[in-house]
């Protein structure tokens, strides 16, 4: 090969090179991207539908938003290293005769204006966007609201219990009204765990000696799991148990059922004017 | 030499120097011509290349489908596993099931040794465990009958809702003190606790079972660690449907280890004050 013919195919070679753009670098690199792209779109659209659980909180809606959203706007950044690594490793892979002398190094490129601008101001608009949203999404959880069911977790190894203040009731199961805001006063007697009721959309780590407060307002009835999302010990895999989300009136007699006396269950469960109500019709 | 400007010749930016040197690019006639002794020349390079990835997925797929198939299987116990004893039928809320017993203990001292069998083969003077073994098997909805003979000591309980009896028939237990004297209890002092004997489902296995009973504390520790059952004893005695079939862990929720909160060292190893149920 001439020195010419050796410049010309550097040239065709290099990721811009003279070529139409689908037979240059650059230009299959493209494809890739696309295709990685397209692929990681789908899964961030359609994967959460089955890896996450039905939600029974607003709460719950805003993590598989987020969860979706994030997925999307992750895909064409994540697709492009890939792509370009992919291509990589298949075309410029060092075809020497000797495979254990190294092809010499190029010289490190600097000073792309355009380029550089591109690449901060894209990153900074992501990060800008996923930020806001986080901050929109942890804000409207943070909304206290005066009539909130207050229910005090406990996590030790190995088992959660719950109480609700005013009743004098403590179970290991997780009985909550439709529709009502709940604020979990969570803590812990022994080690760190991690409440997560994933279906109501939340999960705080459970310390011992301070109590941390969360919120949501479950909108569907229907069962769900708490877990343990810290590794807290032995039987840490066996750290969960069951909730349920029910109707007021099914709340108040549950408490009933766990020792509340009437007044008292009807209290919490918000079903005294209602009962009340009933009584004088 | 002749240096080549490879401006405008990338995408992401031009040489450092603007140049480089293109004969760095080109082979050596020699290198070209004389592949080294022993290394694998061009054609083989394929070869190692879809090796790798092959190599790669079956590592990969490998350790995935190795996570997948793992479904909990509770580890061997050296003192195997003790059946329940038939006691026949009985009648359960007018339905007949059969009715089976179990009877077990908790020792002061894991070294010590029943019937000729350590307590616990690999036991610390200073650890507390059931025994003889910690694996009982019970057929599915059945009516269990335990009765656990506590030696050991106690104390409070992190958290006085384990001294709450739970899940029992009748949601009682009766307990008999050393000098004799029987009584139907549905919950336990919550600062003078010995050890619970707490039963739960594992993922997938009945998740609503949960049985909890406390054992009162005894203040007549046996003085002959190598003869346990020669000393004084509580009698906790209680009965509880077991569920589906399925295996179940139980442990015990009094703080009887050591660090934090008295649940390491001897709460964190298996064997000595947790276990498994298995509901055949």
């Amino acid at each position: 090969m001439s020195f010419e013919e050796q410049v010309d195919e550097i040239e065709a070679n290099t990721i811009l090179g003279g070529q139409p753009f689908f037979s240059r670098p650059a230009g299959k690199i493209f494809i890739i991207w696309l295709a990685f792209t397209i692929v990681g779109v789908l899964i961030g659209v359609y994967a959460p539908h089955h890896l996450l659980p039905a939600f029974r909180s607003p709460e719950g809606g805003d993590v598989w938003a987020t969860m979706v959203f994030f997925t999307v706007l992750a895909a064409p950044v994540a697709a492009l290293v890939y792509a370009i690594a992919f291509y990589s490793i298949f075309a410029w892979r060092h075809k020497g005769a000797d495979p254990d002398v190294p092809p010499p190094d190029a010289e490190p490129q600097r000073g792309n204006g355009p380029v550089t601008i591109l690449w901060l101001g894209v990153s900074t608009v992501l990060v800008v966007v996923l930020l806001f949203w986080g901050i929109t999404v942890w804000s409207a959880q943070q909304v206290v609201h005066p009539n909130a069911l207050q229910v005090n977790v406990t996590g030790q190894q190995w088992v959660w219990t719950y109480s609700y203040p005013g009743t004098g009731v403590e179970t290991r199961t997780l009985d909550l009204p439709l529709n009502r805001p709940v604020q979990f006063n969570i803590t812990s007697v022994d080690v760190t765990h991690g409440f997560w009721p994933a279906a109501l959309g939340v999960q705080v780590d459970a310390n011992p000696n301070v109590v941390t407060v969360i919120r949501t307002t479950p909108n569907s009835l229907g069962s769900f799991t708490v877990q343990c999302s810290q590794l807290c010990g032995l039987y840490h895999a066996f750290m969960n148990n069951q909730g349920a989300v029910v109707t007021p009136t099914q709340f108040a007699q549950w408490l009933e059922s766990h020792g509340a006396s009437p007044t008292a269950a009807a209290n919490v469960a918000g079903t005294k004017n209602v009962l009340t109500s009933a009584v004088r019709s | 030499m002749r240096k080549i400007d490879a401006r405008g010749s990338s995408a992401f930016g031009v040489v450092g120097s603007g140049e480089y040197d293109v004969t760095q690019t080109a082979e050596p006639a020699d290198r070209v011509e004389t592949p080294s002794e022993g290394a694998p020349g061009p054609k083989a390079k394929p070869l190692g290349l879809i090796l790798t990835f092959v190599v790669a997925f079956v590592a990969i797929g490998g350790v995935a489908l190795f996570f997948m198939s793992q479904t909990y299987t509770s580890p061997n116990y050296p003192n195997g596993v003790q059946v329940a004893t038939s006691l026949g039928t009985t009648v359960v809320a007018g339905k007949a099931v059969p009715h089976v017993a179990l009877q077990f203990a908790t020792y002061p001292d894991s070294t010590g040794s029943v019937g000729g069998k350590q307590i616990h083969p690999s036991g610390n003077p200073s650890w507390p465990a059931y025994g003889l073994t910690n694996q009982w098997q019970v057929p599915a909805h059945s009516l269990v009958t335990l009765t656990i003979r506590q030696y050991d000591s106690g104390g409070a309980l992190n958290n006085p809702f384990f001294a709450k009896i739970q899940g029992t028939v009748g949601g009682t237990a009766t307990v008999t003190s050393p000098s004799g004297v029987t009584k139907t209890v549905t919950a336990w002092d919550p600062n003078n606790v010995g050890h619970t004997f707490t039963m739960r489902g594992t993922p997938g296995v009945d998740p609503n079972f949960f049985v909890n009973v406390p054992l009162p504390t005894n203040a007549n520790l046996p003085n002959n660690n190598n003869d346990p059952d020669a000393g004084q004893y509580y009698t906790v005695k209680f009965s509880f449907m077991s569920g589906s079939k399925g295996t179940y862990a139980w442990n015990c929720e009094f703080p009887c280890g050591q660090m934090v909160a008295s649940f390491g060292g001897v709460m964190g190893a298996y064997g000595f004050m947790s276990g498994f149920v298995h509901v055949v």
